[in-house]
């Protein structure tokens, strides 16, 4: 059996990838309207407070969802399992994000179906004055 | 701002918020996935869904998270939601019906912020999305 409290000493907290992206004013708007968002500050452009909805950052994404050499935990394809976003300050159309990929946690739950195993990938972004301003964790399940 | 601000003095624990019902059409989805580039057949194709053994074509989750966030900002109009944490309990087809409903839970004196349960319930009485948010109000 895996062993978890090894891996959590091993990669948690260790940063294992990063991207750069431009926040496109044409997503901005189109995410937030597919979403029923009526409230300009995310929809119309002109608004002097105009800036991405606040889960917007959630589809950003490095393209690696663990470090290269993470060892494989469980069984099957992992579920997603769920996504926490925490908003540090806004994201504006035309900021240039760092996003920074790193595994925050790992455990395990035991319920009626089984032991599942957690782990949850973070991204922290900061924009182009090295400000923090979201943080997203996606939270994958697969079974022990 | 959308509509006039909602005093944090005036928020009161157990406030319901609206109910409110997302549309689920086939447009939509196309238009969340070109904000988030997620074209994937899953979300777009129900004979495609239906070939990964999914009961047809999916909303995204992060498309219901934003339903959810959509419904905080009507609700409380300019407010600042700090922090949104979901959990995606069951698949949302899409061409369906769904209701979003929240609650107010926590009300912290302190830091001036509102913690309202949030859910999102499928046409059978299934709840698929369930969620908490920390929302700042405006006033």
């Amino acid at each position: 059996m895996t062993d978890l409290q090894a891996i959590r000493d091993e990669w948690v907290g260790v940063e294992f990838e990063s991207a750069e992206f431009t926040i496109d004013r044409d997503r901005v708007i189109a995410w937030a309207e597919a979403c029923g968002e009526t409230d300009p500050r995310f929809t119309d452009p002109g608004n002097p407070d105009f800036q991405a909805h606040p889960n917007f950052t959630a589809c950003l994404s490095t393209g690696r969802m663990m470090p290269e050499n993470f060892p494989r935990i469980g069984s099957g394809f992992g579920i997603d399992g769920g996504k926490t976003v925490e908003v540090h300050g806004p994201v504006r159309p035309g900021d240039t994000l760092t996003g920074r990929a790193s595994i925050h946690d790992v455990y395990d739950k035991t319920g009626r179906s089984g032991t599942m195993v957690f782990v949850i990938h973070r991204m922290d972004f900061t924009n182009q004055n090295g400000e923090l301003v979201s943080t997203v964790d996606s939270k994958m399940i697969r079974s022990r | 701002m959308a509509g006039e601000a909602r005093a944090f003095e005036d928020i009161e624990l157990g406030d319901e918020l609206p109910v409110e019902h997302p549309d689920l059409s086939l447009p939509a989805i196309r238009r969340f996935t070109e904000g988030s580039e997620m074209r994937f057949p899953r979300f777009l194709d129900h004979e495609a869904a239906r070939a990964e053994g999914l009961p047809g074509a999916l909303v995204p989750g992060l498309m219901s998270q934003g339903f959810l966030l959509a419904l905080l900002h009507r609700w409380s109009p300019g407010c600042t939601v700090r922090k949104i944490d979901t959990v995606f309990r069951g698949p949302l087809v899409i061409e369906t019906e769904a209701e979003v409903t929240g609650a107010v839970t926590d009300i912290d004196e302190d830091e001036r912020t509102v913690e309202v349960d949030l859910t999102i319930v499928d046409d059978s009485g299934r709840t698929v999305v369930v969620g908490t948010a920390v929302v700042e109000p405006a006033a």
